[in-house]
């Protein structure tokens, strides 16, 4: 086992840490061939901090989401890595052990661990009532009585800002508005006070002002309650408004993982470099195009040999990155990259890193 | 909800009387008369001066429109809907028994095509393309494609041959032309199983088929896997979401089964030997038994019309969709 083994179980080992998920491969067995949607993903969560993944379309964020939960669609399957979860009684489980249809697993989905979705519209049941639903969730893991179930869902309705909760509990899905629905969908996510939400890119379907206000109703309630958020998206001004951390994707693995400030004043990788470059500035002066990453994602059948970004590299080097997979490189304590361009011996010794 | 319902009935009426034009036309259509077949069939010469008297008496040489008055207004003021030709008696002394029965057969078979077809349906899109599946896919295909009055005289041999029942009909003998009773409806329902059977084998194939392509839509849906995050278990998460949304179109589907038992299962009808309106339809068509065969067009209608309000209102009922304005 290589030294970074050892260095990331210590971390989880430290009490602030309430995910980590190492080299978690999930692929999807079709008729056409195994798509390795995710392929050896690494991110660590600590109590309390909001990591945010992101990535283009088709990177493998939501599947990572997915795994998580244990709710990855078949013919999909978590084919290796560990998902280290510690929950509220203080042991750590290994979610991708778990029987996904398990009485265990289905305890933690909605009591400790709770998602919101990207369309609130088609999250929703078209023909039960908002109430019902998160009812639903409150009297799955919660001891209480009906009346007191809905007199908690009343005031989740209330807690995310909705007006009239108590009539909007009889409501249907239809009858709200996108940004209601959202706010409905984390009421139901959040009636049960998980430790760790993961909203998979909730903002994505809504217009600019009530992005902005989910945006702030999820870091008030995040404030209030102290639960970690794991927040998906492509978007990287939701990124640097809301993250702590960020672990940046591409094809099915994380290229870039570190501090919020780090990832946007010193990135590393190419592609996170070419991905912060691509977004347009309302105060560039200049009449230049706006840059952007040549070629497009490839296809999941055929995965690039070597490093899965150097067709689309502006750093490749020939004989190297289509040959060589690139490990972790750290570049600081808490900042790594895969990336042949930096020296795989940091990997060696971390801790003697400053020195040389 | 009343008033929706209410709205929906003063509809039915311009569409009842647009029905019953239309039927009284089609039936009007072929040339010839009653008289004509009566006649081409007949083995003696027929005296001319008696068929100009029968026509007069059946009012054949007026005009269209005072026949269809005749008619109308006789079924609308005193529920007289006019004399069977052929069998020389007043064609509501005919029908009303074999309506019933024919209701009664189709709430049945209606029953049995649900209770078989709705879990094996779910049965099917749960375990898609397993052997299971494939299995019920099998049997579903062959139930369709077997043409239902095959499967009556297969069905008719063995239980003829091994059970030892009597065997057609909807009673035996003994209570065919029997008052009502209780032991007659007991015989009623002893009879029933076979033309059941028979007549819901291809509505259950193709139900089935419906069902797990519904649910199969269903199952894939956002919030379905947004309900199983919340740790739902999956089995009360199979039927608080996914079937109870792919039902829906089921049973506005409902409305189409009295139709299809009244006149499309004529043949099978005929094979059994039952006393529904199907053979009674055939016969009178052939017969050009205007009077019959009109009052059957409409009464047959009507159930149909009154079949698609009861599954809107149903559809209504379950789905929060459907907009009650």
């Amino acid at each position: 086992m290589q030294p970074t083994h050892t260095r990331l179980n210590a971390a989880a080992a430290t009490d602030d840490v309430l995910l980590e998920v190492k080299e978690v491969k999930t692929h999807f067995f079709t008729d056409e061939g195994v798509v390795k949607a995710v392929e050896g993903v690494n991110l660590s969560l600590k109590r309390g901090q909001t990591l945010c993944v992101v990535g283009e379309s088709g990177c493998g964020k939501s599947v990572t989401a997915r795994s998580i939960l244990r709710i990855v669609p078949p013919p999909g399957e978590i084919v290796s890595g560990e998902i280290l979860f510690r929950q509220r009684d203080g042991r750590t489980v290994d979610l991708a052990q778990l029987n996904p249809k398990g009485r265990e697993i289905r305890e933690i989905r909605g009591g400790e661990i709770s998602m919101i979705f990207q369309e609130p519209m088609s999250a929703l049941s078209p023909v039960h009532t908002i109430g019902s639903q998160i009812m639903e969730a409150i009297l799955l893991h919660l001891t209480v009585t009906k009346q007191e179930a809905r007199k908690r869902a009343v005031s989740m309705l209330d807690l995310v800002g909705i007006p009239r909760p108590s009539e909007t509990l009889d409501a249907y899905s239809f009858e709200l508005s996108g940004g209601m629905r959202q706010r409905a969908m984390i009421a139901i996510a959040l009636a049960c006070e998980p430790q760790l939400l993961i909203a998979d890119e909730p903002t994505t379907a809504l217009d600019v002002t009530t992005q902005a206000n989910i945006l702030d109703l999820i870091a008030d309630l995040q404030q209030e309650s102290g639960m970690s958020v794991l927040f998906i998206t492509h978007d990287l001004g939701v990124v640097a408004e809301i993250a702590d951390e960020v672990v940046v994707m591409y094809l099915g693995r994380d290229v870039e993982s570190g501090a919020v400030d780090a990832i946007f004043h010193d990135p590393k990788h190419p592609y996170t470099r070419a991905l912060l470059q691509s977004i347009p500035r309302y105060d560039s002066r200049d009449n230049k195009r706006l840059y952007s990453i040549k070629g497009t994602v490839p296809h999941p059948f055929d995965r690039p040999t070597g490093c899965p970004f150097h067709p689309r590299c502006d750093d490749f080097i020939a004989g190297q990155c289509n040959l060589i997979d690139p490990q972790r490189a750290l570049i600081s304590r808490d900042h790594s990259a895969r990336c042949l361009l930096y020296p795989t011996a940091a990997i060696h010794n971390p801790d003697e890193e400053p020195a040389t | 909800m009343i008033w929706y319902i209410a709205r929906r009935i003063i509809y039915l009426i311009p569409t009842l009387l647009i029905i019953s034009v239309i039927a009284f036309a089609v039936i009007q259509l072929p040339p010839g008369d009653f008289l004509a077949s009566l006649i081409s069939k007949a083995e003696e010469t027929v005296d001319q001066a008696q068929v100009d008297a029968l026509r007069e008496r059946y009012g054949l040489d007026e005009p269209i429109y005072v026949q269809y008055w005749k008619w109308i207004s006789g079924i609308i003021t005193r529920g007289d809907f006019g004399d069977s030709f052929e069998w020389n008696r007043p064609v509501s002394d005919l029908i009303w028994e074999r309506l019933g029965l024919t209701m009664v057969i189709s709430l049945f078979t209606l029953a049995f095509v649900w209770i078989v077809s709705i879990p094996i349906g779910i049965y099917s899109a749960v375990k898609k393309y397993t052997i299971g599946d494939y299995l019920v896919t099998i049997i579903g295909f062959i139930g369709l494609a077997i043409p239902n009055f095959l499967l009556a005289l297969v069905l008719m041999y063995i239980a003829f041959r091994y059970f030892g029942q009597s065997v057609g009909g909807l009673f035996s003998p003994e209570y065919i032309e029997a008052d009502w009773s209780l032991e007659r409806v007991l015989d009623l329902l002893s009879h029933l199983w076979l033309p059941v059977i028979i007549l819901g084998t291809a509505g259950t194939a193709a139900l089935i088929r419906v069902m797990r392509a519904n649910l199969l839509d269903e199952l894939s849906k956002l919030y379905v896997d947004a309900a199983r995050a919340r740790g739902l278990s999956e089995l009360k998460l199979l039927f608080k979401y996914p079937v109870r949304v792919a039902l829906n179109p089921l049973v506005s589907a409902m409305a189409w089964i009295f139709p299809a038992l009244v006149s499309g299962s004529a043949i099978t009808s005929i094979v059994l030997n039952l006393q529904t309106t199907g053979p009674l339809l055939y016969r009178s068509l052939q017969a050009q038994d205007m009077y019959l065969a009109g009052s059957l067009i409409l009464l047959v209608s009507v159930l149909t019309i009154i079949g698609t309000l009861v599954s809107d209102i149903l559809l209504a009922w379950i789905d929060p969709r459907i907009q009650l304005q």
